[in-house]
């Protein structure tokens, strides 16, 4: 519960003004942006409908409004923009938006640096052949070899990992649609979907989402050697 | 409560706006100019000139006079060496700290000397609300507006500048938003917009999307030390050059011939780098230019254009495809490769209805009637231009909130202590893109106190950064196992103090301003100046394009000429009848002329219009 600074009056946490007096509430300490937003925890999001509601509350919020108010509506309306601000952006991109289901659902970040340290399993003999192939290429460019045929090894090399990404993606989405699916009430899994089978859900979202970070700095450190290669 | 305006305090030219009934009218004066030129220049007595007047004295007094001192806002000395040579007054300023502009015996501050440039404009708003029959005239509110890329510290010195000049800086906006505001006053537009902002120091670039009157910014770029001046310096470099010459006076000098040159290539294929004969530069100078050459001579700067303008399509995760309308700002955008280089990139032509002079000061007006009117049919959702980030182990940047991030924006950080009982903990904030701090622009040094002694590492202090709608940054501090807020000690790095700004706040009342009489001798000077200028421009086009000698009756040149030059020779002096009876002569004796271009001008506009019928 909130409780509004102006007439005392309690409200729901997810309320923006007092349903009394009709100001707007001080923030608290709010988590969840997706019932910040007034949606539910689904993972496929109608974009143009994220848009709407996010116009719609800059328009309630915004401290351009509230330039002549008292000083506590106008913390609050510099905290609530800020806020939505925040929520719009984790849930406009499909991948923080997963990240910040994960945090709300209480799973440890796919960000840390305990998390991103070690190598996924799953990818263990990419990442050795890739590191092989990248030293090799190291060693022939200082020692002068023709730019053009390591530029070709190098697409060879990243074209296993592009496509790994790819299945990386599409698995997301599955997952995505999975999730949201074991949260329709009505919904042919909803029905049996237990805390277990949520779980698993989520745990198979993070184990992508770290592998997703990990292909990335592989394709990051192909694209370095890449640039490393003398032109022409 | 007194009148809120809007204004655009530009590198070359600040000026005024307010809303009337709805409507953004830009404030001119008596000779209809809205520009007053941002230059500062003090007298041998102390007395403070802006604008116009001080832009004369360039010429006469060059070692007491300041101009384009934006490019100084919110920076160290380090960063404005290279620039300084060229200027005729004295810049200093200790390593990590403000820069100083001397002049004379006296030190000013780039915020000082901006809040010249407000005051004047404060009072030429007052004085049209007063003429205008106001009862309460006082302006004593406003939007201010800077470069979207102007990062904090040179947020904050406008808003000190403001406050110096007795202003409540309601809002700091960006100028490519205040002018998409302007032109987006049909609030049915919908659409994806590229505001292309060049002026005569800065270069910015925004893409907004405008629906349901939400303007929406969705990436911002730019180069705050790139526009118009740089193109002049090309100039005056070639002529510098040839002559030789060395002194303040004669820089200036060529510096107003190489500026017509610019403006004159603006309109016509050639011209020429005209100098007279003067003490400044005894022997004179032309130099024929053509508008070719002119471009071959400008083309890496307007170039250098082009980087922050796909980097911001990608940050908006556009193509210039997806571009619907690209909207020109700023004065350097009448250059003709300005709109060409634009048109080819965005793949359409750009917008240029509204006079890109006035266009950002229309859109701080428009601002400005938002913020205390309350009305709701518009809304400006900012970015911030750059990542905000703080210091860790090895000079890291960690950042927190993104560039690009919607204003307000707010961010997080956990910290904790190294030492038992430790009270206190050391932060430095940093802004840019980099991920060393050395190459980063230090912002501020921030040190927290009144932590609970505690064992090492127990507390947990989060530290919120809060950027507010004016792209300004806060900080705010409390550790969680006890609930206690820590003050904050801000260090600013290049910015002033509170105390700073108050102590200034105080001299500028015991500096007062010049008395009425000297007003009035300044804008006739004004008012002689700008006839003379219109004159000259008509006499030159005239010359130059060798099309208007049909224009002139015999012994009419000379009659206009001997006119100017009548009222030229008393435009220095102190006394302002003679100038003012001087200027009615000068008016006298143009009469004809500009009846007759007039004439050519409709009868050319007709013409254009039969052959479209036809």
């Amino acid at each position: 519960m909130l409780e509004c600074r102006n007439c005392g009056a309690g409200a729901p946490v997810d309320e923006h003004f007092c349903p009394q007096c009709s100001r707007i509430l001080a923030l608290g300490r709010h988590g969840d942006y997706f019932s910040f937003l007034g949606l539910p925890r689904t993972l496929v999001i109608d974009a143009n409908d994220l848009e709407r509601r996010f116009r719609d509350l800059s328009r309630k919020f915004h401290p351009d409004y509230f330039y002549n108010a008292s000083p506590t509506e106008r913390l609050a309306s510099l905290e609530r923009s800020s806020y939505l601000n925040d929520a719009y952006r984790a849930l406009r991109n499909p991948v923080s938006r997963i990240e910040h289901l994960l945090a709300i659902e209480g799973l440890p970040s796919a960000k840390s640096e305990e998390a991103t340290a070690k190598v996924p399993p799953s990818l263990l003999e990419e990442v050795f052949a890739l590191n092989e192939e990248l030293d090799e290429i190291r060693d022939l460019r200082e020692s002068g070899a023709d730019p053009e045929r390591l530029r070709a090894r190098l697409e060879q090399a990243r074209a296993p990992i592009e496509a790994k990404r790819e299945e990386h993606e599409r698995q997301l989405q599955e997952l995505s649609a999975r999730w949201d699916a074991q949260l329709a009430p009505s919904g042919v899994e909803g029905e049996n979907a237990s805390a277990e089978d949520k779980r698993a859900t989520l745990d198979a979202l993070r184990e992508r989402l770290l592998e997703r970070n990990y292909i990335n700095n592989l394709l990051a450190s192909i694209e370095r050697e890449m640039t490393a290669v003398p032109h022409g | 409560m007194g009148k809120v305006v809007g204004i655009d305090l530009g590198t070359t030219n600040s000026l005024v706006a307010y809303v009337e009934n709805g409507r953004p009218i830009v404030i001119r004066d008596d000779s209809g100019d809205a520009l007053v030129p941002s230059v500062v220049s003090v007298g041998e007595d102390g007395t403070i000139f802006v604008g116009r007047e001080a832009q004369r004295r360039l010429l006469t007094a060059p070692s007491r006079s300041v101009y384009s001192v934006k490019r100084f806002m919110g920076r160290g000395i380090e960063d404005v060496h290279g620039e300084a040579a060229l200027l005729p007054f004295r810049v200093s300023g200790d390593p990590g700290g403000v820069v100083r502009i001397g002049i004379a015996d006296r030190e000013f501050t780039p915020p000082e000397i901006s809040a010249f440039v407000l005051r004047e404009l404060k009072r030429r708003a007052e004085e049209h609300f007063q003429k205008s029959g106001e009862f309460d005239f006082e302006v004593d509110r406003a939007v201010i507006t800077v470069p979207a890329y102007f990062n904090d510290a040179q947020r904050t010195a406008t808003r000190d500048a403001g406050r110096l000049a007795g202003l409540e800086v309601l809002r700091i906006i960006n100028e490519p938003t205040a002018a998409s505001l302007a032109y987006g006053l049909d609030k049915r537009n919908r659409g994806t917009i590229a505001v292309y902002d060049l002026g005569g120091g800065t270069f910015d670039i925004s893409i907004l999307r405008v629906e349901d009157g939400v303007f929406q910014v969705l990436s911002t770029n730019g180069d705050t030390h790139l526009g118009g001046d740089d193109i002049d310096r090309l100039l005056v470099e070639i002529v510098l050059e040839q002559t030789g010459q060395k002194e303040l006076a004669a820089i200036e000098t060529i510096r107003r011939a190489a500026i017509q040159a610019k403006w004159d290539l603006s309109d016509v294929e050639e011209t020429e780098i005209r100098i007279e004969p003067s003490g400044a530069v005894p022997a004179g100078y032309r130099k024929r230019i053509t508008r070719a050459e002119f471009e071959r001579l400008i083309r890496p700067l307007i170039d250098r254009t082009l980087d922050p303008c796909r980097q911001a399509l990608a940050d908006a995760g556009l193509e210039a495809k997806d571009i619907d309308e690209a909207v020109l700002v700023g004065g350097s955008t009448r250059i003709p490769l300005v709109r060409q280089v634009v048109e080819e990139l965005f793949g359409r032509e750009p917008h240029s209805e509204l006079n890109p002079d006035e266009v950002v000061a229309l859109g701080a007006a428009v601002q400005a009637d938002i913020l205390i009117s309350g009305r709701r049919e518009m809304l400006l959702l900012d970015v911030t231009p750059l990542s905000l980030g703080i210091e860790t182990m090895g000079g890291v940047v960690s950042k927190i909130i993104m560039r690009n991030s919607t204003i307000p924006a707010s961010g997080r950080e956990m910290f904790t202590t190294g030492v038992d009982n430790q009270t206190g903990v050391d932060i430095h904030v940093v802004q840019g893109e980099r991920e060393l701090v050395v190459d980063n622009r230090s912002l501020a040094h921030l040190h927290l106190q009144g932590i609970p002694p505690m064992v090492a590492g127990l507390p947990r202090i989060e530290v919120r950064f809060q950027i507010d709608a004016n792209g300004i940054l806060s900080v705010a501090a409390r550790e969680l196992r006890t609930e206690i807020e820590q003050t904050i000690e801000v260090k600013p790095s290049y910015g002033l103090t509170d105390q700073e700004v108050e102590r200034m706040l105080i001299e500028s009342f015991e500096h007062a301003e010049a008395d009425f009489e000297a007003r009035l001798l300044i804008e006739a000077r004004n008012e002689a100046e700008s006839v003379i200028q219109a004159t000259e421009k008509v006499l030159r086009r005239a010359q130059i394009d060798g099309a208007a000698p049909e224009l002139l009756e015999p012994g009419e040149r000379e009659r206009i000429e001997t006119a100017v030059a009548e009222l030229k020779a008393v435009m220095g002096g102190n006394a302002r009848a003679p100038i003012q009876d001087r200027t009615h002569a000068l008016n006298h004796a143009t009469q004809h002329l500009a009846e007759a271009t007039m004439n050519r001008t409709v009868r050319e506009a007709l013409a254009g219009r039969n052959v479209k019928d036809v």
